[in-house]
């Protein structure tokens, strides 16, 4: 397979910040999705999604990097939810018992929806 | 697939992803930032810190760490460090260790009987505590880490060594000029006429070889072959030198024995350049043979000889005389190109003239010929004259040069 060099895109919805990684995620590059849900947690967002549908591969440093992105809302009593997973990330998080930390929902509109009635 | 194996899988890949950050082009810093990241991720760790033992200051330095307070690490003596056992993994809790908050495993980290510094690690983001396989894994990738810290440690202790003694063969280039620069004095004092001649003729030399796209090192060879050319002038009376009327045959005889008396000083002197000896024993030869004291001609003549002849001839013609006025600059560049073939080289001449029109044009940042020529009235007369002679001596084009 050939690496897709990693970048970060996210949009604003409401008061929710949906980050949408793409690439392999798996060097220092992915220190950019740490950097981007760190401006919006700066910027007062507290409810953040990581759109995964364009991250199909993680390895040990991409998952140090969402454990960072998980502390850092866990410290601001934030949100974050992870959408749209490959089944190969899904299965990962789930070897690591990660998922037990994690908000998961199978689309984005999914968890928009539920931290909207959470917001209620 | 069972999670066991699942697991175990990732771990291998944890320890291919280790290998290849360590062996990754990216530089000391980030291949540490990175290898951090593989085991906080490989054990899900909150906290964790890689710290490097200083052997200079004999303390531990944080390379990098995420979830500690500094001062709880600054707490950690390598010393109480060096009583566990190389690279294993042990336990923080019920140990003599000062407490690190939130810290729970630590791993001294050693190569062979070197000790490098100490891995740091906090509780899972699981809560899990660290199981026997965890351990196994954290005591291979602390070999790794120990290696990977030691190579750069050394690397560093080379580049310093390397560093010094780039400094010290600099601060020896620098005596070694001075000394040049004293024995040239030394030589121009005796003869108050030739105040510097010695300091213009190294210039104009060096300026001629780098124009003809020498190498710095042998640029610097012909440099101090200018320097050194009238060596031999320390053994000559001070009154043969400064007489003012015409040299008898006998004195023009025990004047000439001044460039032999320059090989003979300077061939007991073990140069880093070469042929520094020849250049100053054969700087009064000419091209037709007719010069010494050799009489040596043409293909005899090594190009290094060729400049220093023309470059000396060029001072001594626009510089006073006891027993003759000096040349302004143009009749000594229309003379030297009179003496062309009997005495004088085309391509010597040609880069000599191309060098000073490039600086009467400030075409170059440092000037080596034009600070030393006094008052020339008119330089875009002398341009005028360089540029004739340039483009008869030029090479046509598409002809070898």
């Amino acid at each position: 397979m050939k690496a897709v060099k990693f970048s970060v895109v996210s949009r604003l919805e409401g008061n929710t910040a949906v980050i949408y990684p793409k690439g392999y995620l798996n060097n220092l590059s992915g220190e950019s999705l740490v950097v981007e849900c760190g401006n919006y947690i700066g910027s007062g967002i507290t409810n953040i999604v990581v759109n995964f549908s364009e991250t199909d591969l993680i390895n040990s440093i991409g998952i140090s990097m969402l454990l960072q992105i998980i502390e850092n809302l866990k410290n601001i009593h934030g949100t974050i939810c992870f959408t749209n997973m490959s089944k190969f990330l899904r299965e990962t998080f789930e070897m690591l018992g990660l998922i037990n930390h994690m908000t998961v929902f199978p689309l984005e509109s999914d968890a928009l929806q539920y931290l909207k009635a959470g917001n209620l | 697939m069972s999670i066991e194996l699942k697991k175990a899988l990732y771990n291998i890949s944890a320890l291919a992803d280790l290998g290849q950050e360590i062996t990754s082009e990216n530089n000391f810093q980030e291949k540490i930032q990175s290898v951090f990241y593989v085991i906080t991720g490989t054990f899900l760790a909150n906290r964790g810190a890689i710290l490097a033992y200083d052997k200079k200051t004999a303390r531990l330095g944080v390379l990098t760490q995420k979830g500690f307070s500094p001062a709880d690490l600054a707490r950690i003596q390598p010393e109480e460090l060096r009583m566990f056992s190389k690279n294993e993994p042990f336990l923080l809790a019920g140990t003599s260790l000062p407490a690190v908050a939130g810290a729970e495993l630590l791993v001294p980290l050693w190569v062979r009987n070197e000790f490098i510094g100490a891995l740091l690690l906090g509780g899972k983001l699981t809560v899990d505590p660290y199981t026997p396989e965890d351990i196994e894994l954290l005591n291979v990738i602390a070999h790794q880490i120990a290696i990977a810290l030691n190579n750069h440690t050394l690397f560093v202790d080379l580049s310093d060594k390397l560093e010094e003694n780039r400094r010290l063969y600099e601060e020896m280039r620098h005596i070694y000029h001075g000394t040049l620069q004293a024995f040239a004095a030394a030589i121009d004092a005796k003869d108050a006429y030739t105040k510097n001649h010695s300091h213009r003729v190294a210039k104009y030399s060096a300026a001629i070889a780098r124009e003809l796209g020498w190498n710095e090192h042998d640029i610097e060879g012909m440099y101090v072959a200018g320097y050194l050319h009238d060596v031999g002038k320390l053994a000559i009376s001070n009154d043969l030198l400064n007489k003012v009327t015409p040299f008898t045959p006998d004195e023009r005889a025990e004047l000439r024995k001044h460039s032999t008396l320059s090989h003979n000083i300077t061939e007991k002197i073990k140069f880093p350049w070469k042929n520094v000896e020849d250049m100053v024993w054969h700087h009064h030869e000419r091209l037709d043979g007719r010069g010494y004291p050799e009489a040596l001609a043409r293909e005899s003549l090594s190009d290094g000889v060729r400049i220093l002849t023309l470059a000396d001839s060029f001072d001594a013609m626009t510089s006073q005389r006891p027993y003759r006025q000096k040349m302004d600059v143009a009749s000594a560049i229309t003379e030297l190109k009179k003496c062309l073939d009997s005495q004088f080289d085309n391509r010597i001449l040609l880069a000599f003239c191309r060098v000073l029109d490039k600086e009467i044009k400030g075409e170059l940042p440092e000037p080596d010929i034009l600070p030393h020529l006094e008052s020339i009235s008119d330089l875009s007369v002398i341009s005028v004259l360089l540029q004739a002679i340039i483009a008869e001596l030029s090479p046509p084009e598409n002809s070898p040069a």
